[in-house]
């Protein structure tokens, strides 16, 4: 019973995820990479010819994370490049807080300044996709064992 | 694949396809009465670079105490001025968004303005953005203005300011509320316009390779 209500749990969080990662996408690719452009070289950890590409990419690229979330396919895999981009969000917002740098978080398009708020949902981000991947790859060995 | 799951995905898939639209079509917002007429002749053309019938027309607020701006005008705009507004690809509008923490921004955009009648305004807008640190600190800005300007033109320059104080604060009045009906809450911010259909509203900064992409993207459709 307890391993069931586990495993609604993370499928829940799974898909909560993903949602989430459609919306940050839906926004960004709803409006002009050149917007999306400004919000990462605010963060000056990049340098000028990787930002048109990462700025016309990145987008797609965390609609297609979403999706692959919501729908359940390669759970393990996708959950490990959703934690693994999320930790490196959350580093960049780390740094521009301790570099002293007053910009937008540019996680949901522009207007949201990187500050407490924006640190909580990210770190919650980061906890969530972090259970996703780790509860994906217990189920399987578990699987596995009992397959054995 | 559960069904479930699927149906969410083709839902979520379709909503993403039907938002790409909305925002290339988003057509510009009505303008309201300008604040002040005559707050034209500070306005156009003398505070814009390129030609009015350009395919592109970029408008840009800054605040001349904001380092972003500075940045922005010192290696992108000016880089922009050369490749696009002088080939009439892009015609450039300058918008002051003098904001309120920074107290000299209003003092040095009444300069550049004033300057502007003289068809100076490139020549101290660059001089107040390279000499940000010391005058915004000093409050001090005639000598920055001075130091690129014959002295016949800076006395022209400062007898506009005197003679013309009240259309100069209506100028930029104007661009500030031209600037709150494009939703600019922050410095700087540009508008991009194809042929009235808004491209983007974009704040912050970028790169002039990341611009250049961009409007040679657009120019080649």
């Amino acid at each position: 019973m307890g391993t069931f209500n586990i495993d609604r749990l993370l499928t829940w969080a799974r898909i909560a995820l993903g949602i989430v990662f459609t919306y940050a996408a839906f926004l960004k690719v709803s409006m002009s990479w050149l917007t999306f452009a400004g919000s990462i070289d605010a963060y000056k950890i990049l340098p000028d010819w990787a930002i048109t590409p990462l700025a016309q990419l990145l987008p797609w690229l965390e609609l297609a994370l979403g999706l692959l979330l919501v729908s359940g396919f390669a759970v393990r895999w996708t959950g490990l490049a959703v934690t693994l981009l999320l930790a490196g969000f959350f580093s960049a917002m780390m740094q521009a807080h301790f570099r002293g740098l007053d910009i937008d978080c540019g996680c949901f398009g522009p207007g949201e300044k990187i500050g407490a708020n924006t640190f909580i949902r990210d770190g919650a981000l980061v906890g969530l996709a972090v259970c996703v991947t780790l509860g994906a790859f217990l189920r399987r060995n578990t699987l596995l064992h009992r397959v054995q | 694949m559960h069904k479930p799951a699927l149906a969410i995905l083709l839902m979520l898939a379709a909503t993403v396809a039907a938002a790409q639209t909305p925002s290339q079509t988003k057509s510009a917002p009505k303008a309201s009465p300008a604040p002040a007429a005559k707050a034209d002749a500070f306005t156009l053309p003398e505070r814009a670079s390129g030609k009015k019938d350009a395919p592109i027309v970029m408008e840009v607020w800054t605040d001349f105490e904001c380092p972003h701006c500075k940045e922005l005008y010192l290696h992108t705009l000016r880089r922009l001025m050369d490749d696009y507004c002088a080939t009439g690809k892009v015609y450039l509008i300058h918008r002051d968004f003098p904001l309120q923490g920074h107290v000299h921004a209003r003092e040095a955009a009444r300069w550049a303005d004033a300057a502007a009648t003289i068809g100076k305004y490139e020549e101290v807008t660059e001089a107040l953005f390279s000499n940000q640190e010391v005058w915004s600190v000093s409050g001090n800005i005639e000598p920055v203005v001075a130091a690129v300007l014959r002295p016949a033109d800076l006395q022209k320059v400062k007898q506009v300011m005197k003679e013309h104080s009240a259309e100069i604060d209506a100028a930029i009045e104007k661009d500030v509320f031209l600037g709150a009906q494009t939703q600019v809450n922050q410095t700087p911010t540009t508008k991009l316009t194809e042929k009235g259909v808004i491209l983007s509203v974009s704040p912050g900064n970028y790169p002039y390779a990341t611009l250049k992409s961009y409007l040679d993207s657009q120019l080649s459709k």
